[in-house]
């Protein structure tokens, strides 16, 4: 049985390729420190004060 | 009975001026008399509901009140789990997803008084920003007869619009609590990423889901969203931040308040009605004493591939049972969204993660040091006709839908809490609505300005 997915040379395949680009593109300058969990750190820091 | 607002019924309950079983039973016969149209329900759950409105109403003479919704008519979205009924998750299988606990928000509106009537249809596995389900009827626009309900949490904007419950419980992760909320013409909150829990409820992405309430009025869901925020030991992205008293300050004024609205991206494309409605919100609230000013916000672009790769990684992996063992079950563009998914390299999703958290950090330091909220449109445009969005190739709804749901989408991956509130009509009688969105962990000042929009447009009465 062959693995679902999208057929090669499918508009799926150019989705999946141009969503890869911009990610790679994007993340060229991402310092050595930045890490998924920031993400929980930067909504807490900008919070309201209370 | 049926068009009290869910604070004017727990008011008479409480008075004993109505009993429970009669505000059960005033749904349960609006849901026999109009669900037949709409399909906002997947599970009615009569006899519990007037059990659990009878034993309610006994406690209540012998002076019991259980909490702030004693009594009060709810309904779920369908992947919430509540123990005794099925869960599908839109999907063919009854029981897609089973849990030996009530999801913690649906147990914590129920410890506060409330009546579960049912289960709430939605679009399959909460994929699709339009309402149509393949395999229980696909919700209909109370408003406009044909026209899109809004999704996934399609049922639930059409039960509470229509007067079938008093509040309903949504999911949101690329804005299905808000389109259906601004298609239905109600009120939704998606909080801040870690204010409501979300252990007991089915995942589409762990990183873009959000829980909250629909309900008919800004004041119904400030109540909702009290009773339900705030940590929760069974959710491991819940914060401990505590939940601020949103109800009490409703009615503040607004002087001094800093409001944005976007210069780019959230207006492009949207019809000239959509933008005179919320644009005459925002004068609205300049009335009121906020100062409104034009804003140039961070390019949504890499937050949004940020989603698309967190979203479609997450989703595949979530249901690759039912993708990889029972594909024929699933819907076409259910099913195609999924797919892509399983193609999402490891290292493409964490460099996702990692940029998701520069660019949530970047736009709260950069916004929030000018605004102190944001206003834009929710939809961008009315509610279109079901038929003509669902026509076509497999990969031109999805391009649809990626459209429809353009301008909630960046807010999932920021995390930032966003109310969606009703800002009129359409010329022919479709619902309008708009998105504040506040910096994180700011229900309140969202709550208070949604506030003061209701107040500025009221609401209107819904023909049957």
């Amino acid at each position: 049985m062959s693995e679902p997915g999208p057929a090669k040379s499918s508009p799926a395949q150019a989705d999946i390729a141009a969503m890869a680009g911009a990610i790679e593109r994007a993340a060229a300058d991402l310092a050595l420190t930045e890490e998924p969990s920031n993400f929980e750190v930067a909504l807490e820091r900008g919070a309201p004060r209370d | 009975m049926t068009d009290l607002t869910l604070t004017e019924l727990a008011s008479a309950i409480a008075a004993r001026k109505v009993s429970a079983v009669e505000a059960t039973q005033a749904c349960l016969d609006r849901i026999a008399r109009l669900d037949g149209r709409l399909h906002a329900f997947l599970t009615v759950d009569a006899p519990g509901a007037l059990a659990r409105a009878r034993s309610l109403d006994a406690d209540l003479a012998s002076g019991t009140r259980r909490g702030p919704l004693h009594g009060v008519p709810l309904a779920y979205k369908d992947l919430f789990h509540v123990v005794g009924l099925p869960t599908s998750c839109g999907t063919k299988t009854t029981e897609y997803f089973r849990s030996d606990h009530d999801s913690t928000a649906v147990a914590r509106l129920t410890a506060a008084g409330a009546v579960t009537l049912g289960k709430l249809n939605m679009t399959e596995l909460a994929l699709g920003p339009f309402g149509d389900n393949p395999h229980h009827g696909n919700v209909d626009n109370p408003w406009k007869a044909g026209c899109i309900s809004g999704g996934s949490s399609s049922g639930s904007g059409a039960a509470v619009a229509a007067q079938l419950a008093f509040g309903a419980l949504g999911s949101d992760t690329g804005g299905s609590i808000r389109l259906p909320a601004a298609c239905c013409g109600i009120v939704g909150l998606k909080p801040t990423y870690g204010r409501v829990s979300r252990a007991g409820a089915m995942a589409l992405s762990w990183a873009l889901d959000h829980l909250g309430p629909m309900t008919r009025t800004v004041g119904d869901c400030a109540l909702m969203f009290e009773l339900i925020a705030g940590h929760d030991p069974r959710d491991g992205t819940s914060s401990r931040r505590p939940v601020p008293a949103v109800l009490a300050g409703l009615d503040a004024p607004l002087s001094g308040l800093r409001l944005g609205l976007p210069e780019n991206y959230y207006f492009d494309g949207v019809t000239p009605e959509v933008k005179a409605a919320v644009e005459a919100a925002a004068r609205g609230l300049q009335a009121r004493g906020a100062r409104v000013a034009p804003l140039r916000l961070p390019d949504p672009a890499g937050i949004v591939d940020v989603c698309n790769v967190l979203a479609r990684a997450e989703s595949a992996v979530i249901h690759s049972r039912v993708l990889r063992e029972r594909p024929h079950e699933l819907g076409a563009a259910v099913r195609a969204r999924l797919e892509i998914g399983l193609h999402v390299s490891a290292h493409d999703y964490l460099q996702a993660g990692r940029l998701r958290a520069r660019l949530a950090r970047e736009f709260v330091g950069e916004v929030f040091g000018e605004v102190d909220a944001i206003l834009t449109p929710a939809i961008p445009e009315p509610p279109p006709e079901l038929a003509a969005v669902t026509a076509g190739a497999v990969e031109e709804i999805v391009r649809r839908m990626g459209r429809f749901s353009r301008l909630t989408r960046p807010f999932n991956g920021l995390g930032l809490p966003v109310l969606a509130v009703p800002c009129g009509m359409s010329s022919d009688g479709r619902p309008l609505g708009l998105q504040i969105v506040g910096r994180p962990f700011d229900e309140a000042t969202i709550f208070r300005l949604g506030q003061a929009v209701e107040q500025a447009s009221p609401r209107r009465a819904l023909r049957d």
